[in-house]
């Protein structure tokens, strides 16, 4: 089996694993030990560049024209073997919660933009989405050919590197973006925690408009 | 059944995300090696302070032919520095690199061309950019770095804290509590949303030599954080003078283990079934060891320790993480300092320059020790790389980053 093969297995057991892990869970609070919190220090780390990507649909997504709502920002290819799949999935049970709490859509948006736009195709990414349960309006998966997407990678210093067997190395970075368009965390793919980050968005969403 | 299904694909993903090579004393946030290092990289204070200091670029490819060599060297401009510690940024393309006499930061490319560093951004006063001085760790955040500082500004206490993102541009700055106002390192573990920060002696104190030190002018505290909320939540106490700080990289464990310079001691750290933490001394290092840098194994097995002032490293077994024995020790040359044990936890290269007003060697060299399965240390006989003969003289060695 190969890397590619494995990646393929672990995104469809994942996919299998999802919808339990979401379904019928507590929204989470604070842990008596301290692993959560529900008063994070979100602080403003910079404004969020704009972009405006095609969504699977082909429809515009402009950043800017999200302003009102919260948005979870990731960067991921389908193909994947490492941490994307993982993330994900954390993300697919994060929409869970938020969907059981009535903030997405509409409050929260989540958006995944494909860094190999050359393998993902509109079909491919779409499927992808499918496959995790994509709600068609509160989660998008963006991509666009590399001349468009690659200055919008470039602003959030999201370099790729093709590696020999077909992977692509790239920063494993999420971006939490407040209401005014201003990036408030960064997470790590690796180390993502959808029940802290589902707590972030709430510690957002009590902020003044 | 879907619990065994998600178990399956967890392990489906890490088998198929394949070995990497995890420095344990780096951020986990620091994205991790793919392979076996080629590249070492070294803060050089010229030693009589005339030359400009700089980083070197030491081959440590086993294959090269240049194998063991300085490489390159990168001119920081200026003499008197004091460049110190240095850290990755997360994404392993940048290398930090501050100063501890003057108030310069640079920040430097390496994914370019690993062999020769280039400076993309020089802040020059980072006091005026945040109130502090004496930026000791570097620290990646995912997008960001965050940074301890040994002073304010004016070079007394309270020191702190300053985060910035990966270009340079300050989010903010945490300064130290007034009932603990020294600090030093800083480590998170982010699974137990903790993060603990330690307490060495201002710029007042440490800028003169040694001799004329106050040694009471130090601090004895560790401040537990709660590190989404930034905020500190407990004082925990220690012999004088705890340096690194080594969480156990076993995930959910909540305890770890730092050094007390002054104390010749490790000191051990732990959240109790109350979520509070509280310390203990577990280990005696033997009067005059002053120990200057403290790694871990890989494996969460071994903890190495440098005695700057007895001229020995000593590894310590903690299976048992309260109580550590003695397992090994071994002399790689008078005054090893800082350690850098490698991803696969083989090797460890040493430096032996610690403060340009603390070191009583002019040999100042790097070398590496070996790391048998046994946890055995031995000295490698033909790696020694002399640091006392650069075009501009002797160059004190200090931290490593690999790459």
């Amino acid at each position: 089996m190969d890397r590619r093969q494995l990646g393929a297995l672990a995104a469809a057991l994942l996919v299998g694993a999802a919808p339990a892990a979401w379904g019928h869970q507590p929204s989470p609070a604070a842990s008596p030990g301290g692993r959560l919190t529900t008063a994070p220090s979100l602080a403003v780390i910079r404004p969020a560049p704009d972009f405006a990507l095609p969504d699977v649909a082909g429809a515009d997504v402009k950043l800017s024209g999200l302003r009102g709502s919260i948005v979870l920002l990731s960067f991921i290819y389908t193909s994947c073997t490492a941490a994307c799949p993982l993330l994900t999935q954390r993300m697919a049970v994060l929409q869970g919660r938020l969907t059981e709490a009535r903030l997405l859509p509409g409050e929260v948006t989540l958006l995944s933009v494909t860094v190999d736009p050359e393998r993902d195709s509109a079909a491919v990414l779409a499927r992808y989405a499918q496959a995790f349960t994509a709600s068609p309006r509160g989660w998008r998966f963006l991509r666009s050919e590399p001349d468009r997407l690659g200055p919008v990678l470039a602003r959030y210093d999201e370099w790729t590197k093709r590696l020999p067997n077909g992977d692509i190395d790239h920063p494993a970075r999420l971006y939490l973006i407040d209401r005014a368009g201003r990036i408030r965390e960064i997470y790590s793919l690796g180390l993502f925690d959808e029940r802290q980050a589902f707590l972030d968005i709430q510690a957002l969403l009590r902020e003044p408009r | 059944m879907k619990r065994r299904i998600a178990i399956a694909a967890v392990l489906v993903v890490l088998v198929a995300a394949g070995a990497v090579f995890a420095e344990v004393c780096l951020s986990p946030y620091v994205k991790r090696l793919a392979g076996p290092e080629k590249f070492l990289y070294i803060s050089a204070v010229d030693a009589d302070g005339r030359d400009n200091d700089f980083l070197a670029v030491v081959d440590v490819s086993l294959p090269s032919p240049t194998y063991g060599r300085v490489v390159n060297t990168l001119s920081l401009g200026s003499a008197g520095n004091e460049p110190h510690h240095m850290g990755w940024s997360d994404d392993r393309t940048k290398i930090w690199v501050g100063t501890l006499l003057s108030k310069k930061l640079f920040i430097v490319d390496v994914a370019a061309d690993p062999s020769r560093p280039t400076i993309v951004k020089t802040i020059e006063d980072i006091s005026a950019v945040t109130g502090l001085h004496g930026p000791h760790t570097y620290y990646a955040l995912p997008g960001r770095m965050l940074l301890t500082f040994l002073s304010s500004a004016d070079g007394n206490p309270p020191g702190g804290m300053a985060e910035f993102t990966n270009d340079g541009e300050l989010v903010r700055v945490i300064k130290n509590p007034a009932d603990s106002p020294y600090a030093y390192d800083v480590a998170v573990k982010p699974d137990v949303n903790r993060m603990i920060t330690s307490s060495f002696t201002p710029l007042r104190n440490y800028r003169k030599p040694l001799p004329q030190w106050d040694m009471k002018d130090g601090g004895n505290t560790l401040l537990v954080w709660d590190f989404k909320e930034r905020k500190v939540i407990q004082t925990l106490t220690t012999d004088p003078v705890p340096l690194e700080v080594r969480w156990s990289v076993r995930p959910g464990k909540a305890h770890g283990w730092t050094n007390s310079a002054l104390g010749d001691s490790i000191w051990f750290f732990a959240q109790g079934k109350d979520g509070k933490f509280a310390t203990k001394k577990v280990a005696d290092l033997g009067k005059g060891c002053l120990p200057a840098d403290l790694r871990q194994s890989p494996d969460d097995r071994y903890l190495y320790v440098s005695c700057f002032m007895k001229s020995e490293i000593q590894a310590w077994d903690v299976s048992t993480p309260d109580r550590p024995r003695l397992h090994d020790t071994v002399v790689a040359g008078v005054s090893p300092n800082m350690m850098h044990v490698t991803g696969d936890g083989k090797r460890m290269y040493v430096t032996n320059s610690l403060l340009s007003t603390m070191d009583y060697s002019e040999k100042f060299w790097v070398r590496l020790v070996h790391i048998g399965p046994d946890g055995r240390l031995k000295v490698d006989p033909f790696f020694d790389v002399d640091f006392t003969k650069f075009p501009s003289g002797a160059a004190r060695a200090h931290d490593m980053l690999l790459n």
